[in-house]
């Protein structure tokens, strides 16, 4: 049997993913070799391990509310790991340069991907999502996800000899009305739980055995144009997206005002739309007395149909970003696990704050992705999706802030953290229970 | 029926298109006894409000030697000329690389050639229609060929259509599995060097319309499993392994035309091949291909045998005439920049596929749902008995190639 996926992955049936996000990058100091960044993230991972059991460090006796945080932690190893001097195991293949995202120009911006049509931001000159590390922490509440940011800080600022840096981090949060700032829902067209796992786990049929049950993160950090998406009817924003901006159904046909849609009107048939040119959508969708995000939906309404009328409709993001091929397991159906977060911050240009999305997917190869962003009728070419050249908004709707691809090990039991054996880090005997976990007290902090 | 010349690529009188629709109908009665289903018609007229759909697509990449042998033994295999063509390329698309020598007179590729072209309807054609099949191998080769080389003889007229197919089965197309073929002494691969030292058409057996229609048909059926009382749609480890035809799922084209039909069975469709009947290259973003930081000239990518949506060919590469050569063309991949040395590369970026149709979804009769105990493990693509043969053949090139690699030169696709 495989070793088991990370925590922080919500794939199962009827798990969603925590409100809160924090993607951490951490860098390895100069001089500074596997081994010993290793020891350093072993003294991280005991600290979020205390921190997931209700301690602080600096708090001795102290109990969180852990019930209410529900923190999670997951620790990704990034292409930078692999060089560092003493690494015990090799670079894994998805971690090759064909698998990674370009970087920005040093002038600025410059294409995510040859083939892509996103790019990074102008004033982007340096991607900070490549350091050796990235840690995600997921909770319930913001303070956890603040206060492990905080805590990493700490923790890597008492170092007596400082071995990794906490050089940026990325907060983000759920929306409770499963939209994203455009408005428009998200989220709806993710895997079948029961696909998931074989989307989102490395199998056995790899020469990398040390890597099987471990999986790739992708992120990028995406600033949406809320400026240009705003100048955009709403029709044109709706077949941009592929769905009715209200009710989340899918658009299936652009009605040509053929007999057939004449008809069709006639007979009630055409969803919520009334003549030629507007957009249709099943009018079954939503079932009666459910919104588009509740399971009764799912199979018939939540994926866009594979089979829809018009070119316009086929250039639309969802059908772009997800060709409905099966089975999932195969890398070919370019199907990833995806688990946005979406972020708002201040901001000096117009309209003086910057809203996006955390982009995070996991996946078995990272192929997958960049596969998905440039292949020809995918998303190849096109900045979001739709009609770019009647609404050159849409040509730079998103621009690019970070990306990164890291190598998400699997579990691996009496490691210290997962992937330690790859910086020849030693796995130990598991420790005995700690009888103070029990009753809430805190242990003296890890050193 | 209704089928043109796949693609719509050669103009038919009314008798080829009725022998070939026969052609059609033979490879279909041979799987729909076994397979029967009323999901599935041989004809798209039939359907009721049918919609044609080419959704249904894959990498032409092969699939199942990297699940064996991992993606870079993979590349080697399916590069390693009529060797590689004949054992690994068994995604309904086969290609050869043509290869010239440079100025210092090392042997580099010069031109993938890719086809998707079913080798039943060249084989209809030959036997019908000599000049029309010497037409289309002109139109493919750039050459005339003589009778000799499509035929083996040099006067086709003289034999009988039968002796026409063995001939030409001889020469250019192999046995394709046909059981009267075979028995006539036709080699499963053909002997002549029109197909072995070019792609003319497909001609391993594997990538013929019988597996094509069989595997469509197997996913025509309104399979689910039942758990906890619940019917739900069942997964490709759930319906492979209930027929236990786990093969089958460890390739790209298979599953995904299976499970692509079942996809829409399940919402009470029925589905067809839409006209023409063929196997298509989606094309790729081209945008990802370089050379000396320019685009690609465009008489460099030559889709050929088809329309728009419905090619069959595709020659990548720097015509005869250029000093450029396959590998002066670079493939950005990720944050790579990477020449393109063969065949291999260029499919990971292509997508194949036939085009299907759907009609308007029915109810499923409650009789009808075909329950499937769910699947009790994933089915393994990378087990020692099904990935034997590739290993083996893995085994063998890395015999014959110990010591031989030089950076940017290709094996010889003569051996």
């Amino acid at each position: 049997m495989a070793a088991p996926l990370q925590e922080g992955i919500y794939h199962a049936a009827g798990h969603r993913p925590g409100r809160f996000l924090a993607l951490l990058f951490l860098r390895v100091r100069e001089g500074i070799d596997a081994p010993a960044a290793g020891a350093a993230l072993a003294e991280l991972w005991a600290m979020y391990e205390g921190l997931k059991a209700g301690r602080l460090r600096d708090l001795d006796g102290v109990s969180l509310p852990v019930d209410e945080d529900q923190m999670t932690v997951l620790l990704g190893l990034g292409r930078n790991a692999f060089g560092l001097a003493g690494m015990a195991l090799a670079r894994p293949h998805g971690l090759a340069d064909e698998y990674l995202f370009r970087s920005a120009t040093p002038a600025g911006g410059g294409p995510l991907l040859r083939g892509s049509g996103l790019s990074y931001a102008a004033d982007v000159r340096a991607n900070m999502a490549t350091e050796a590390f990235c840690v995600q922490i997921i909770a319930e509440t913001k303070l956890a996800v603040d206060r492990a940011v905080v805590e990493t800080w700490k923790l890597l600022a008492d170092a007596a000899e400082p071995a990794l840096d906490l050089t940026t981090f990325y907060l983000g949060n759920q929306r409770n009305d499963r939209r994203s700032w455009i408005d428009f829902h998200d989220g709806l067209s993710n895997l079948r739980s029961e696909d998931r796992e074989s989307v989102i786990a490395i199998g056995p049929g790899t020469d990398e055995s040390w890597t099987v049950g471990g999986t790739y993160l992708a992120f990028l950090r995406l600033a949406v144009d809320l400026v240009g998406w705003r100048r955009l009817e709403r029709r044109d924003q709706e077949l941009a997206v592929g769905r009715d901006k209200l009710s989340g159904c899918p658009i299936v046909a652009v009605d040509s005002g053929s007999p057939g849609a004449a008809h069709e009107l006639a007979q009630g048939l055409s969803g919520n739309r009334q003549g030629p040119g507007d957009l249709r959508t099943d009018p079954g969708c939503p079932i009666t007395g459910t919104q588009i995000w509740d399971s009764a939906n799912d199979v018939p309404f939540a994926e866009p149909p594979a089979e829809v009328d018009g070119d316009a409709v086929r250039a639309s993001h969802v059908q772009r970003a997800n060709h409905h091929i099966r089975p999932a397991s195969d890398s070919g159906s370019r199907r990833i696990f995806r688990q946005g977060y979406e972020f708002l911050e201040w901001a000096e240009t117009p309209p003086g704050f910057r809203a996006g999305l955390n982009f995070v997917s996991f996946q078995d190869t990272p192929g997958r992705i960049i596969k998905m962003l440039t292949a020809g009728g995918w998303l190849g070419d096109t900045n979001f999706g739709g009609d770019e050249a009647a609404h050159p908004e849409l040509a730079s709707l998103l621009t690019v802030y970070a990306a990164g691809v890291y190598f998400v090990a699997p579990v691996s039991d009496g490691e210290p953290f997962p992937g330690a054996a790859a910086l020849g880090v030693a796995a130990s005997a598991p420790p005995a229970a700690d009888p103070r976990l029990a009753t809430g007290g805190a242990p003296a902090r890890s050193e | 029926m209704p089928y043109d010349a796949p693609g719509h690529a050669d103009e038919l009188t009314d008798e080829l298109r009725a022998r070939w629709n026969e052609t059609i109908a033979r490879a279909y009665a041979s799987q729909s006894e076994s397979l029967k289903s009323r999901f599935f018609t041989l004809d798209p007229d039939a359907l009721r409000n049918g919609r044609s759909s080419d959704a249904i697509k894959w990498p032409g990449d092969p699939g199942k030697p990297a699940f064996c042998v991992g993606e870079a033994s993979a590349q080697a295999l399916s590069d390693w000329g009529l060797t590689g063509r004949r054992a690994v390329q068994l995604e309904y698309c086969e290609y050869l690389i043509l290869s010239g020598r440079d100025a210092t007179g090392a042997l580099r590729p010069k031109r993938v050639e890719i086809t998707t072209e079913f080798r039943e309807f060249w084989a209809c054609i030959a036997m019908h229609d000599p000049e029309l099949v010497r037409a289309m191998a002109t139109e493919v080769l750039g050459a005339e060929p003589t009778w000799q080389e499509l035929y083996g003889v040099s006067d086709p007229q003289a034999l009988s259509v039968e002796e026409r197919e063995i001939a030409f089965g001889h020469a250019c197309a192999g046995h394709g599995n046909d059981r009267r073929l075979r028995v006539a002494g036709v080699p499963a691969q053909p002997t002549g060097r029109l197909n072995m030292e070019r792609a003319l058409f497909m001609t391993h057996p594997i990538n013929g319309i019988d597996d094509l229609i069989y595997v469509a048909i197997f996913g025509a059926h309104a399979y689910a499993v039942s758990e906890r009382d619940q019917r739900r749609q069942a997964s490709g480890d759930d319906v492979f392994g209930a027929f236990k035809v786990g093969h089958l799922a460890c390739n790209h084209a298979d599953p995904t035309i299976s499970l692509g039909v079942y996809d829409r069975v399940f919402h009470g469709k029925q589905a067809a091949f839409a006209d023409p009947l063929g196997m298509y290259i989606r094309v790729p973003n081209l945008d990802v291909f370089s050379y000396r930081g320019a685009p690609v000239p465009e008489d460099w990518v030559r889709f050929r045998r088809g329309k728009p949506g419905s090619y069959q060919r595709l020659v990548f590469g720097p015509p005869d005439e250029h000093e450029a050569f396959l590998d002066d063309i670079t493939l950005a991949l990720g944050a790579s920049e990477q020449p393109l040395v063969g065949g291999y590369q260029l499919l990971r970026e292509l997508e194949i596929g036939p085009l299907l149709a759907f009609g308007d979804s029915d109810p499923i009769a409650e009789s009808e749902w075909e329950l499937l105990e769910p699947a009790a493990a994933t089915i393994a693509c990378d087990d020692a008995e099904s990935c034997k043969p590739v290993r083996d053949l893995l085994q063998r090139f890395e015999a014959e190639h110990a010591g031989r690699a030089a950076p940017r030169t290709m094996p010889d696709p003569a051996t």
